[in-house]
């Protein structure tokens, strides 16, 4: 092997994580070990977002030489599963503890069957390299759960690979012989054989920069959810590679406020030409509208039926369908922020309110009656609009221990309950 | 002589009871039991049904409980039904005549050929038009029918009063099963004392080859020990539906009714009053013409408050009873807490919009797949508002059809057809119809909405 890849075996990491849940009505904490790659020599690791992400409490990063150093969350963005970290080098530096770093190689240079070697710490086994090659450069693959529970893969295809990826092996580089990372290691096929999946570089290079720059990757959305227009061109009237099919528009979106609807075909955004003839071509599309400034008004061209015409969609901050969770211990009550796309699939008025993710049994949520699902809209006649406010009432309940009515709405039904000191 | 007139005082009880011959009386009353089969015809199937049923006047009519027959089946697919007399193998065919809201009894009425072998129920009721209510303990028996392969043959039951409870009709429950769901139960003496409902489902604790045991809950579906108080029963007799579609229907309209527990009274300063917290109140409904609000509490009606029930949910039922028991057009003054106020609303109630079983439907057999007409009800679960409303639903999906493939799922909202809004039933069926008959169609599509989800799918025909 070369220098360069004897150069990146000394900037693979184990990671270490100590996160906190909410689901049981508790604060629960539980441990987990993913791999890393150390970018820079002020010590950035990058790694996955369902490695490290904002629930961990305590992130340690054991270096190739197996000395172990404690690191801190940068930013996380589960949308392209990556999480970035930074190495203490105060005690870095204090212990003189040396470690190299790695190079981003392009990965939209590399071909199906091209060689590559994944690293990483697959079960917390110090470090290990398996080799594959390039099952397919371009897999379009999206899960709305994929990184506990938030949803990823919207916004970029990934690199498949018949390299061994393991559990453990996340968040570890994918890289070509020269030691150029070229993908970030990110999950596998439970129960199928050597059918690895990465995130490329190209993507992870961008999301880099932009973690570095604010901590936060921030997105516009105007929820409309894209289709491949494949073989429906004909029924459309459509030359082949013209336009993508809107498949389904978010009520109370901004695309649904500014009158699109589901079958429509969108041309193009901001008068760029956009095809979405194949499943592969939607990620760009979809990182085209994301990566508008949050606020802006895009000038959508759309076919419908015989006509086309302009459009205009004034975006919004893209928001996770899961929304910022808390245990309240003393009444074994885990809850979760309604989100606005949470309100509007379950057909909400409007984004108040916390939903129950669970109960500690025999504690006094539990006693009134909430269960998992349950939206609690007011507590004591007042609306629950942040957490903060749940938060308060579980402090003023602590304080001076007194019935407390809730309004909780449950499947459209309300009902009202009395939590009881 | 003093002695002696003490006795006979006890000797009469005694001599009365030595008189009831229990096989005898069992004999005779199982004249008002019978098996009723009916098929449900759908679009792929044919699905029989047997359910037990009580005569309860000379003309033949025979009640049957409202778990009888699904309540999703229109009534024209409800067909063949058939009486058989116990111990019958072969039956007479029987006309269907409705279902009562109130009630929620489905009323057949059995040929004339076989009338004289019925005997109303109505002839074992106590004389002087007051029921008996059965105390604790007591005895009480009834009638079983077996199954269709052994000739529906009757047999005897006999228990002892456990319990008596509102739910919200007064109910008595057996220590064991008492008779089949739908016939009736009997005193020592012979006298109706109410008719068994569906029973109630019992907790077990499975053991396998986990090492901790499953909770399950069984249903006996055969024999039942719950039994609704004849003075339940008695006075109701007479509601016969007019037409098989049960109109007119009283309607409120308001969704989600949910009870107010104990605790939740206490404070809000209610004490012991019952109460429904109202969750929605429907569009164009009557309560929302009488000013009715979602939040309210409901706590009395007509001046009268809600009756302590439990458990809690009943207090449901019984709100919803009172509602059926009137006609649409009656007046109803609906007592609430808004806040911390106490408002009496008048309301008039209406005739219920089209319900799901009276929707208009046509199966499409090359397209594979059933559209129903988009009714109050649909909108009501879409949340939706009523002049929003467009399209049809899709009833029923033939497996592995054309329209199965192409994704099509029950219960589908179809929007567009050939890209082309279709505003009502009309407009569906006859593009639908066109595209049916159109054997040279290779392809179509659909828009269809499911839950916040809108998706275009492609049917191919060939």
């Amino acid at each position: 092997m070369n220098r360069g890849f004897n150069q990146l075996l000394d900037a693979v990491v184990r990671i270490d994580v100590r996160e906190v849940a909410f689901e049981a009505g508790s604060k629960r904490y539980s441990a987990s070990i993913g791999s890393g790659v150390i970018l820079t020599a002020d010590g950035l690791v990058l790694t996955n977002a369902h490695v490290a992400s904002n629930r961990a409490i305590e992130l340690n990063v054991t270096l190739a030489n197996q000395e172990r150093v404690s690191a801190k969350l940068v930013g996380w963005d589960h949308w392209t599963d990556l999480a970035l970290l930074r190495i203490d080098m105060a005690d870095v530096k204090k212990r003189s503890l040396k470690f190299a770093h790695a190079d981003f190689g392009d990965s939209k240079k590399l071909f199906p069957g091209e060689v590559v070697f994944a690293v990483g710490t697959p079960y917390g086994l110090s470090r290990t390299v398996t080799r594959g090659i390039i099952s397919n450069n371009n897999q379009y693959l999206e899960d709305l759960q994929g990184v506990n529970g938030y949803e990823t893969g919207l916004f970029n295809t990934w690199l498949q690979t018949d390299a061994a990826i393991n559990p453990g092996n996340s968040g570890g580089p994918l890289v070509t012989e020269d030691g150029k990372v070229i993908g970030i290691s990110t999950r596998g096929f439970n129960g199928a054989n050597n059918l690895g999946f990465a995130i490329p570089s190209a993507t992870a290079q961008r999301v880099v920069e932009g973690l570095v720059h604010d901590g936060v990757i921030t997105r516009s959305f105007i929820g409309v959810v894209l289709g491949a227009l494949q073989d429906l061109e004909s029924f459309y009237s459509l030359a082949l590679n013209t336009g993508v099919l809107i498949h389904s528009v978010e009520p109370g979106s901004p695309a649904a406020t500014a009158g699109l609807r589901a079958s429509d075909i969108l041309l193009a955004v901001n008068g760029a030409k956009v095809v979405g003839r194949f499943p592969e071509e939607i990620p760009d599309i979809q990182n085209l509208i994301a990566s508008q400034p949050v606020g802006a008004t895009l000038k959508l061209t759309v076919k419908r039926g015989a006509d086309t015409r302009d459009y205009s969609v004034v975006t919004e901050k893209l928001e996770s369908r899961v929304g910022e969770e808390w245990a309240l211990e003393k009444w074994g009550l885990s809850v979760r922020k309604v989100s606005r796309t949470y309100a509007r699939e379950k057909q909400l008025d409007d984004a108040n309110g916390v939903v129950v993710i669970g109960v500690q049994p025999g504690f006094p949520a539990d006693v009134a009656g909430l269960s998992r699902g349950d939206i609690i809209m007011k507590i004591n006649e007042q609306p629950v609009g942040s957490l903060d406010v749940i938060k308060a009432a579980q402090s003023a309940f602590d304080a001076k221990p007194a019935p407390t009515l809730f309004e909780v709405q449950r499947s459209r039904r309300v009902s009202l309950v009395i939590l009881k000191p | 002589m003093k002695f002696s007139f003490l006795l006979a005082l006890l000797a009469a009880p005694f001599a009365a009871r030595a008189a009831v011959d229990l096989p005898t009386l069992w004999a005779e009353r199982a004249k008002t039991c019978v098996a009723v089969e009916y098929v449900t015809v759908t679009e792929t199937e044919r699905q029989p049904t047997i359910s037990m049923g009580t005569v309860i006047d000379a003309n033949g009519t025979i009640i049957m409980q409202s778990g009888a027959i699904d309540p999703r089946a229109a009534t024209w697919q409800l067909k063949e039904f058939k009486v058989y007399l116990p111990g019958d193998a072969d039956g007479t065919p029987a006309e269907y005549l409705g279902q009562d809201a109130f009630t929620g009894w489905h009323f057949v009425r059995a040929s004339e050929k076989i009338r004289a072998q019925l005997k109303p129920i109505t002839a074992f009721a106590a004389k002087g038009g007051k029921s008996p209510v059965p105390a604790l303990a007591d005895f009480a028996w009834g009638v079983g029918l077996r199954n269709k392969d052994e000739d529906f043959a009757p047999y005897l039951m006999q228990s002892h009063v456990a319990l008596i409870q509102s739910l919200p009709q007064r109910t008595a429950i057996s220590q064991q099963e008492v008779a089949s769901p739908g016939l009736p139960v009997f005193d020592r003496d012979g006298v109706f004392i109410g008719l068994a409902q569906a029973s109630f489902g019992q907790s077990f604790l499975q053991f396998g080859r986990n090492p901790r045991p499953q909770p399950v809950v069984l249903i006996n579906v055969e024999e039942s020990s719950a039994v609704q108080l004849a003075d339940e029963i008695l006075p109701y007799l007479n509601r016969i539906p007019k037409d098989v579609s049960g109109r007119p229907l009283a309607w409120l309209g308001t969704y989600g009714l949910e009870p107010m527990d104990r605790e939740v009274a206490k404070y809000l300063k209610l004490e012991t009053q019952s109460g429904a917290v109202v969750s929605e109140v429907l569009e164009n409904s009557p309560a929302e013409k009488a000013g009715l609000k979602e939040r309210d509490i409901i706590l009395a009606l007509d001046g009268k408050p809600l009756p302590p029930l439990k458990p809690d949910r009943i207090v449901v039922s019984y709100l919803e009873r009172e509602v059926d028991r009137r006609a649409p057009g009656d007046p109803l003054t609906i007592t609430v807490l808004r806040g911390s106020d106490r408002l009496d609303l008048k309301v008039t109630l209406g005739e219920e919009p089209k319900i799901l079983r009276e929707a208009d439907r046509k199966y499409y057999e090359r397209l594979g797949f059933t559209a129903r007409e988009f009714v109050y009800g649909d909108a009501i679960d879409r949340h939706v508002k009523i002049a929003e409303t467009t399209g049809v639903v899709a009833h029923f999906v033939k497996g592995s059809s054309p329209a199965a493939v192409a994704g099509l799922r029950p219960d589908d909202w179809i929007k567009e057809i050939d890209g082309t809004e279709v505003k009502t039933f009309a407009d569906a069926t006859a593009k639908l119809a066109e595209i049916e008959k159109d054997a040279m169609r290779a392809e179509f599509v659909l828009l269809v909405s499911r839950g916040a989800e809108t998706a275009v799918l492609r049917v191919k025909l060939k």
